[in-house]
C-alpha cells in the first residue's frame, strides 16, 4: 500500500508536466487547427536558455531561489518570441501556401534545428540544473515528496489557471476565444485574427518553456531532453483531447502515474511504452480524445 | 455612406458578382432583393472584405476599403451580421456584445459609453437581458439573430449590414425582427438589407435593389418596387 501511495505520487508530477505541455498544444490548436510538432524543443530551449540565465544569476552573488524567480521573466519572453518566430517562418507561410501538410513538416524541421542549434551552444551532454527548493524529499505521511515536486505541480496549474483567467477576463482573452470559436466571425469583429495566432504560438511555446524550467530541476537538461517529453506530450493532448482544458490533466496524470507504476511493477526499460500504447489505442478507439470533439485538421 | 461600383467578386475561378453597384445614404435603409444563390449574401461578404473583390471598389464615407481585411474594415465602422448569425457559442451573451465593441474596447475606434450602449441592447432586446450570463451556444435561434444584431450594433456602426435576419425563424418572431429594423431605423441608424422576405422589407425599407445573377436587375424607391409588376411576379407574388 505504501510503496504504491508513494509511485502515485511521484507520478503526479511529471504527469502534470505532460498535462502542462500537452495544454501548450491545445493553445495552437484552438486558434489555428494547427500544432507546433516542435513543442519538445520549445521546452527543451526555454529549460537552456534558463540554465545559462540562473547560472549567470548565481554568478551575482544571488540566492539559487532569488535567481530562479528573477530568471522566470526571461525564460518568459525568450518563449515568446521563439513561439512568434516558430509560426512566422513555419506556419503561416505553409498555410498562406494553401500547403495543408506543410505545417507539420515545416513545424518538425524548424524542431530539428533548434535541437542542432541547442547542441552547438550548449553541448551535447547532459548538464545540471541548479534547483531552486531544497533536494531532500520531505516525508508527509506515508509518502515521501520532494519540495521541487510540490512546485511543480503548483507552477503547472497556476500557468493553466493564469491563461484561462486571461482568455475569460481580458477583451484580449476572449478575442482568442473568439477566434477559435469562428475565425471568420472573429475577423468580422475587428479582430486581427492573424495576430491572435501568432500570439497564440507565443503562449504555446512560454507555456512550454516554463514547463522546462519547472522539470529541469528534478531532471537533467540538455537538447535532447524535449523530444521524448513532447511526444508523450502530445499523446496525452491526443487521451485529453485536443480542447479540453481538464482532460489534459487527468490525461497528464494518468499517463504519470501509469509510468511510474510500469517502472516499478514490470521494468524500467519499458517506462515509456504505456504513454504510446495509449496513445495507439485512443488514436484507434477514439480520434477525439477522451473528453474532447474537435479533429485534428485532415490532412 | 456606402458606396458599391462595378464589383466583380467570387469564390475562387467561380465568378458571382458581375460588376455590381449600390449605394447606402446616410441614414437610410436600403434592402437587398433576389432569389436565392443571386449573389446577395456574396455582395455583402465582398463590402465587408471577407473575401477579397476582383475588381470594383467599396467606398465607406468616401474612403476606399476595397480588398482590406474584414478587421480592417470593421475598425473602419462598418459592421456585418453574417449570414447564419455567427454568435460565438462557447461565450456568455455579454461576452459576446463585448466583442462587437471590440474596436472601441482596443483603441482601434472611439470608445463612448460602452456600458450604456450594452444597457441599450438589453433595453432593445430584453430576452438577451435575460440571458446575458448564458452561453451563445445555448439559445434558440431567434434569440441567437438576436444577439448577433446587438452585436454588431455594439461597434457603433456607420453602416450596418444585417444578412437574413429572419432565416429560419418562427413567424412571431419575424415579425419582432422586422419590428427591430424599423425602431433601428427612427434612429437613423444607415442599413444594407438583405432578406428573403421581400415583401417585408420593401415595407420597411426606403430603397431597394433586386439582384438576379450576380447583377442589378432592377432598383428604385422601395415603394416604387413594391408596386413594379415584374418585381411583383417574381419576387412578391407568393411572399410568406
Ligand atoms: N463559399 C462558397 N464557395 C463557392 N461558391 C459559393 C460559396 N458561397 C456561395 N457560393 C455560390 O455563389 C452563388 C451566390 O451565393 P450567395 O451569395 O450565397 O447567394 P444568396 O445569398 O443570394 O442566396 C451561389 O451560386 C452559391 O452556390
Ligand atoms: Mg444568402
Amino acid at each position: 500500500m505504501n510503496v504504491l501511495s508513494q509511485l502515485i505520487v511521484s507520478g503526479i508530477a511529471v504527469g502534470m508536466i505532460y498535462g502542462v505541455i500537452a495544454f501548450s498544444y491545445q493553445l495552437t490548436f484552438a486558434t489555428s487547427k494547427t500544432l507546433n510538432f516542435g513543442q519538445g524543443e520549445a521546452l527543451m530551449l526555454g529549460a537552456l536558455v534558463g540554465l545559462t540565465t540562473i547560472n549567470f544569476l548565481i554568478g551575482q552573488a544571488l540566492g539559487t531561489l532569488w535567481a530562479y524567480l528573477l530568471m522566470l521573466p526571461i525564460v518568459f519572453a525568450f518563449g515568446l518570441a521563439q513561439g512568434a518566430v516558430v509560426e512566422w517562418l513555419g506556419v503561416r507561410q505553409a498555410v498562406k501556401a494553401k500547403s495543408e501538410a506543410g505545417w507539420i513538416m515545416a513545424t518538425i524541421a524548424l524542431g530539428i534545428i533548434f535541437r542542432n542549434l541547442a547542441e552547438n551552444i550548449w553541448g551535447r551532454d547532459a548538464l545540471r540544473f541548479p534547483s531552486p527548493l531544497p533536494e531532500a524529499a520531505l516525508t508527509i505521511g506515508p509518502v515521501r515528496i520532494q519540495p521541487m515536486e510540490i512546485a511543480i505541480v503548483i507552477g503547472a496549474l497556476a500557468i493553466m489557471l493564469a491563461v484561462e483567467i486571461f482568455n475569460r477576463r481580458s477583451i484580449f482573452g476572449k478575442a482568442v476565444v473568439a477566434t477559435a470559436n469562428d475565425r471568420d466571425a472573429a475577423g468580422l469583429m475587428g479582430i486581427d485574427t492573424r495576430r491572435v495566432i501568432t500570439f497564440s504560438y507565443a503562449l504555446s511555446s512560454m507555456t512550454a518553456a516554463f514547463a522546462g524550467v519547472l522539470i529541469a530541476p528534478v531532471t537533467l537538461t540538455g537538447a535532447t531532453m524535449g523530444a521524448v517529453l513532447g511526444l508523450k506530450a502530445f499523446a496525452v493532448a491526443i487521451i485529453g483531447g485536443l480542447s479540453s482544458g481538464m482532460g489534459v490533466i487527468v490525461g497528464g496524470l494518468i499517463l504519470g502515474i501509469t509510468e511510474t507504476l510500469t517502472g516499478y511493477y514490470i521494468s524500467t526499460g519499458y517506462k515509456d511504452v504505456p504513454g504510446l500504447v495509449l496513445l495507439l489505442l485512443v488514436l484507434s478507439l477514439k480520434p477525439s480524445g477522451l473528453f474532447g470533439r474537435a479533429t485534428i485538421k485532415k490532412v | 455612406m456606402l458606396e458599391v461600383n462595378d464589383l466583380v467578386a467570387g469564390y475562387g475561378k467561380v465568378k458571382v458578382l458581375h460588376g455590381l453597384s449600390l449605394h447606402v445614404e446616410e441614414g437610410r435603409l436600403v434592402t437587398l432583393i433576389g432569389s436565392n444563390g443571386a449573389g446577395k449574401t456574396t455582395t455583402l461578404r465582398a463590402i465587408s472584405g471577407m473575401i477579397v473583390p476582383e475588381s470594383g471598389t467599396v467606398r465607406l464615407g468616401g474612403e476606399d476599403l476595397t480588398g482590406q481585411p474584414s478587421f480592417k474594415i470593421t475598425k473602419k465602422g462598418l459592421a456585418h451580421s453574417p449570414e447564419g448569425r455567427r454568435v460565438f457559442p462557447t461565450q456568455s451573451v455579454k461576452d459576446n456584445l463585448l466583442l462587437g465593441a471590440f474596436p472601441r474596447l482596443t483603441g482601434a475606434r472611439e470608445r463612448g459609453d460602452v456600458e450604456g450602449d450594452l444597457d441599450r441592447m438589453f433595453t432593445l432586446f430584453p430576452r438577451l437581458a435575460e440571458r446575458r450570463a448564458q452561453l451563445a451556444g445555448t439559445l434558440s435561434g431567434g434569440e441567437q439573430q438576436m444577439l448577433a444584431m446587438a452585436r454588431a450594433l455594439m461597434l457603433n456602426p456607420r453602416v450596418l449590414l444585417l444578412d437574413e435576419p429572419s432565416m429560419g425563424l418562427a413567424p412571431r418572431l419575424v415579425a419582432e425582427v422586422f419590428a427591430t429594423i424599423a425602431r433601428l431605423k427612427e434612429q437613423k441608424i444607415t442599413m444594407l438589407l438583405v432578406e428573403q422576405f421581400a415583401a417585408a422589407a420593401l415595407e420597411v425599407a426606403d430603397f431597394g435593389y433586386v439582384l438576379e445573377n450576380g447583377r442589378v436587375a432592377a432598383k428604385g424607391p422601395a415603394e416604387a418596387l413594391r408596386n413594379d409588376a415584374a418585381v411583383r411576379a417574381a419576387y412578391l407574388g407568393h411572399a410568406h
